[in-house]
């Protein structure tokens, strides 16, 4: 039984997918090896706002290898969005080519379909496109006036806000910006797809089959099970691989008409035209504390943008209804319809961006009370989420803020900024609360077990993903864990729509749904083996004994999770507090993060190495919010002028030194059955917040809006009150 | 990429001979094949110059030495006799992109590197630089990295080489063999020029001349000098500003000074008449200052990139601080 124990959950075993991927075993979308196969390339708008008035395809049609160019012209009928300002959701169609129209700059505009990959990219350079040009809405501030009220869940609020503002001893307003950010995961979006006789059948980086399916099934008008993706691995998406995009419509299009299965390979460039983002936020906050610190009013008002056919923004207001006790309370959210490409969800929507302003504003009201910021907000601690009127399942924010501050040594932060020097640099602290929601949902799974002489074998299999989290590794801990053989044995099979449903990865919902999941289906297969030989429930027996009981060598179960009525009753959330210690330079504005703490409570910790990747990756690109990452609109014609890994910076190892991770165990069976709490979200969120923190305490320099880059740390004055 | 014929020449003649209106040389790639993918370059045949054999480092007849133009930036930086005579270049050239780019990248290519315009990249936006004639897309859009100085009505773009602001700084001259078999050696603060009308025409090579060598004189700055640079990440990013800064110092008074700039204009951007201020003047604060309110007096930023003037100014404060107080 020794092995059982090194393997099961809570053991930080090395992923069992590891040695496949760094030996280049592991296949990705595009990797498959199809017969017959053909490429495919989109060509790109080069307007933002206008009609085509012809497309030239012939040059391109004559180069060798060329099989087709597809454009509005001779594209399939597809459903096309409604009339209306649509929701853009997971399952949302995804028509292309559809009309002349162009709404944002990049937009498909045709594709071309050659016998090699530099032959379709030598093509789309010779599709001759005129357009009716028109002039497009680009920037936020011109296009004020249009804004809207995006449904009723946009705005929320409680008490009064302006009674909670006059009762206030002291007040903040202030506004805060974060950019367009691109999710750019390592592996591009790509897909091989199969039309064959009606049915499609797809490789594809899609992070959640079930919804995958439909959108693709409504968009050709063909029955969901007819369509099948395969996607054994992803080179991670942070979001942008969640929706359907127009690339697999392109392809699956290219094959039907073709007759050939169709790879295409979208391209970096494409990466930020054609695949979601981060909106731009801007975010006012409004709050008011008496003078022992009690909050009396938070107002959290953000505006943005949204496509002009499509409609999407990240709820950064929500983080203000249930991190601190506040009694009165405003969220709103608006949204500015632009010609540019519809944003999308990116690691930890509303969360990372809200908690930047939230966490921010928090620190700015701490200092104008003159409280040292922990204190400031265990007083406002909450066990009840007063946004939704419900008790937390769990929050151990204040054991966070505590067991932090003591492992980083918040003793020693100097609450006058600009004191604590060393050669050319400022040394400061920064520290911000983390929330992010632990959802849980529906997931089904099929175990089938096999014994093979005495030893007992396990086959699982779901259409979940492993979106480079670690999927993988966990599933088989849980069955490990579950019928009490060593991880070995078990063989986890996922990425395939045609097995048992999942929610998919996304939204920090994956390792809590699908090991809740895998634990269901062993725990049926048990209790129907039991069942049959007529053994109580809950008389102990090794699972290998019971299947040589029921004279069988192999059995197959279904099982099914789902969240409880409890969990109904609550709010889950996991909660972390993150510390950062930052030396900026005194002259040049340029920083360096020394160091980072993060105590997460995320209940039970399944693989405390695949936990703390997700964590080390979430502060990393919480820090690249800070350090660079920004994607920039060309004011007068509407591409983004960040376009390449090369001017769109994310952060280098240099930037950020140690970084420490601590979990603390939490216990939380209203969540789910095992305890099991989402950390893919947890670890960006607020990160942004706790650094501009520091740089604050630092330099004495407030730097409200995203990236912090060296010309803005040179061009901001001290705050007052500053020595 | 376009269609393209590629020849790997044995020798400078091969190269010389193969050369036609539509060739380009290849050094290391690292610039060139990045902008065939974009569809910037499109030439119909690349001649690979990267393994001709100038790849040495050895002394010359001014007392200093000569650098191959097909040696890799790498090998340059880190080579003993460089680092020790020529630290401001070392350390210069070790700031620039990453390991990996530095290995492939060569000292010739490397002076030709194009600038990193967005608009140049994008050939859906106006640049004259990429297209003449079709305007200047930075102008009137985002110019955050552009020139404050030397710029003209038809580019304001900025050349994004470090390694070239430390040759400016030192007085390196450029060697390059023409296609008539004859060579020429060039002064390095001729050898890239301002945009003028023609901002195609980034230096003032002729075509198809290849460059073989970069000549330094006797061994600069050796006790004083950094290379400061700043830049958005802590590595693998371009210049906001840089400043390439040398001194010479005697009995606590500055014998010679090298001075010049990075991601401020067309050129690396020297400053002749500061390193003239600097000498016979006492290495101080005030004296550092005034150096840098000098160098900043005719800077004309555009909207995008007023940072700069103050940025650059701190800049140079400090990295003629840094240079002075550096232990010797
Ligand atoms: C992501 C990225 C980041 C970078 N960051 C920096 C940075 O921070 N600082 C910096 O200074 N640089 C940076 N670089 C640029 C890099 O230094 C240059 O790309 C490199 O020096 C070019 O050298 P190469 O040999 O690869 O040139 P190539 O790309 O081969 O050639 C460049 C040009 O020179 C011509 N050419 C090459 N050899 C010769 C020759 N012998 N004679 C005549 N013409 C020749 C070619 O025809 C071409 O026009 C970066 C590059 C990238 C891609
Ligand atoms: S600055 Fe020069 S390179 Fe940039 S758009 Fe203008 S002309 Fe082109």
């Amino acid at each position: 039984m020794k092995t059982i124990k090194a393997s099961g959950i809570g053991n930080p075993i090395d992923r069992i997918e590891g040695h496949l991927k760094v030996t280049g075993k592991a296949k990705y979308a595009s990797e498959f090896p199809v017969e017959n196969m053909v490429y495919a390339q989109g060509v790109n708008s080069t307007i933002a706002k206008g009609k085509i008035t012809s497309i030239d395809t012939s040059e391109a049609e004559k180069l060798d290898g060329v099989l087709a160019v597809i454009t509005y012209k001779n594209a399939e009928k597809l459903k096309n969005y409604p009339k209306d300002m649509t929701n853009f959701s997971l399952t949302t169609v995804a028509p292309v080519f559809q009309d002349r129209q162009v709404h944002y700059y990049g937009q498909y505009i045709a594709c071309v379909i050659a016998e090699t990959f530099e032959q379709a990219q030598y093509a789309c350079r010779l599709v001759k496109v005129t357009y009716e040009e028109e002039s497009p809405d680009i920037h936020l501030d011109k296009n004020r006036g249009k804004a809207y009220k995006p449904g009723d869940s946009a705005d929320f609020s409680r008490g009064d806000m302006d009674a909670g503002m006059r009762e206030a001893d002291v007040t903040l307003e202030q506004t805060y910006t974060t950019p367009i950010e691109h999710q750019q995961p390592m592996e591009l979006h790509a897909a091989i797809v199969n039309w064959n006789d009606g049915k499609v059948k797809m490789y594809a980086n899609q992070q959640i089959l079930n919804q995958a399916t439909t959108s693709i099934s409504e968009t050709f008008g063909i029955p969901k099970e007819d369509v099948q993706i395969i996607t054994p691995y992803i080179g991670g998406g942070f979001g942008s691989k969640l929706n359907v995009y127009k690339h697999i419509t392109m392809a699956t299009m290219a094959s039907k008409m073709i007759g050939r299965p169709v790879q295409i390979t979208v391209t970096r460039h494409q990466m930020f035209t054609n695949t979601g983002m981060r909106q731009f936020d801007e975010q006012e906050m409004r709050l008011g504390a008496i003078k022992d610190g009690s909050l009396t009013a938070l107002a959290h008002h953000t505006t943005s943008h949204t496509a002009k056919n499509l409609q999407y923004f990240e709820a950064c207001g929500n983080v203000s209804k249930m991190l601190y006790k506040t009694p009165n309370n405003a969220v709103t959210h608006r949204l500015i319809p632009l010609n540019i490409q519809c944003p999308s969800s990116m690691r930890a929507p509303g969360e990372a961006t809200g908690s930047f302003a939230l966490e921010s504003a928090i620190d700015e009201l701490a200092w104008k009370l003159k409280m040292d910021p922990i204190d400031f907000r265990i007083k406002n601690d909450t066990q009840v989420d007063m946004g939704a009127d419900k008790p937390f399942s769990s929050r151990l924010l204040v054991e966070c803020l505590r067991i932090g501050a003591d492992k980083f040594g918040w003793e020693n932060r100097k609450m006058q900024p600009g004191t604590n020097k060393k050669g050319n640099w400022l040394i400061g602290y920064g520290v911000s609360a983390a929330s992010r929601r632990a959802p849980y949902m529906k997931t089904s799974a099929k175990i089938v077990l096999e014994l093979n002489e005495a030893a007992l074998n396990a086959n699982i299999k779901m259409d979940a993903t492993d979106i480079g989290t670690g999927t993988y590794t966990i599933v088989a801990q849980t069955v490990s864990e579950y019928l009490g053989i060593p991880v070995e044995n078990v063989k986890v099979e996922i990425g395939d729509s045609e097995f048992p449903v999942t929610p998919g990865s996304g939204g920090s919902w994956g390792a809590a749904s699908y090991c809740n999941g895998a634990r269901k289906a062993c725990e049926n297969a048990i209790a129907e083996l039991k069942k049959k030989q007529n053994i109580t429930e809950s008389e102990e027996i090794e699972v290998a004994e019971l299947l040589q009981q029921n004279n069988l060598t192999t059995f197959e179960a279904e099982g099914t999770a789902e969240p409880s009525e409890e969990y109904k009753k609550h709010s889950v959330f996991s909660f972390g507090a993150n510390f950062t210690e930052v030396w900026v330079d005194k002259d040049t504005g340029m920083y360096r993060i020394k160091r980072m703490v993060n105590v997460g409570s995320a209940g039970k910790i399944l693989n405390p190495k695949t936990a703390y990747g997700q964590i080390i990756g979430g502060l990393t690109m919480g820090a690249g919010m800070v350090i660079a990452e920004r994607t920039q609109v060309e004011p007068n014609y509407g591409n983004f002028i960040t376009r390449t890994l090369a001017d769109y910076h994310v952060p280098v190892n240099l930037d950020l030194a140690n970084i420490d991770v601590v979990f603390l165990p939490e216990e939380d069976k209203i969540a789910n059955e095992m305890g099991v709490k989402g950390i893919g979200e947890l670890g960006i969120t607020s990160v942004a917040a706790s650094i501009a923190n520091a740089i604050f305490n630092a330099t004495g320099k407030r730097m409200r809006d995203l990236p912090i880059t060296p010309e803005k740390l040179i061009e901001a004055g001290l705050e007052p009150g500053v020595a | 990429m376009r269609p393209f014929s590629y020849t790997n020449a044995k020798n400078k003649e091969q190269a010389l001979q193969n050369f036609t209106k539509t060739s380009h040389y290849l050094g290391g790639g690292t610039n060139l094949v990045d902008l065939m993918k974009e569809d910037v370059e499109r030439p119909d045949q690349l001649i690979e110059v990267a393994s001709l054999d100038y790849k040495q480092i050895s002394k010359n007849n001014e007392g200093g030495y000569t650098l191959g133009g097909m040696l890799s930036n790498s090998e340059t930086a880190n080579h003993p006799d460089i680092r020790q005579n020529y630290p401001l270049l070392s350390m210069a050239m070790l700031s620039a992109a990453t390991a990996q780019i530095r290995n492939m990248a060569t000292n010739a290519g490397n002076l030709l590197q194009r600038t990193r315009c967005p608009y140049f990249f994008e050939t859906s936006m106006p640049c004259n630089k990429r297209e003449p004639g079709s305007g200047c897309g930075a102008k009137d859009g985002m110019n955050a990295l552009h020139a404050i100085f030397g710029y003209s009505e038809k580019c304001i773009a900025t050349h994004p080489s470090d390694m070239c602001v430390a040759l400016a700084a030192m007085d390196a001259k450029v060697e390059v063999q023409k296609t008539d078999g004859s060579s020429r050696t060039i002064d390095f603060t001729d050898f890239h020029r301002l945009p003028g009308n023609q901002p195609e025409k980034d230096n003032t090579l002729e075509p198809g001349e290849l460059i073989t060598a970069i000549h330094l004189d006797e061994p600069k700055f050796s006790d004083h000098y950094y290379y400061l640079k700043i830049r958005e990440r802590s590595s693998y990013a371009f210049a906001l500003v840089s400043v390439a800064a040398g001194l010479q110092i005697k009995s606590g008074v500055i014998t010679k000074a090298g001075l010049a700039m990075g991601g401020v204009a067309h050129k690396p951007w020297k400053f002749t008449d500061v390193e003239k201020y600097l000498e016979g003047k006492k290495p101080n604060k005030v004296n550092f200052k005034a150096a840098a309110e000098m160098a900043m007096q005719d800077a004309k930023p555009f909207e995008g990139n007023k940072y700069k003037v103050e940025m650059a100014k701190k800049a140079i404060i400090r990295a003629l601080t840094q240079a002075f107080e550096r232990e010797a």
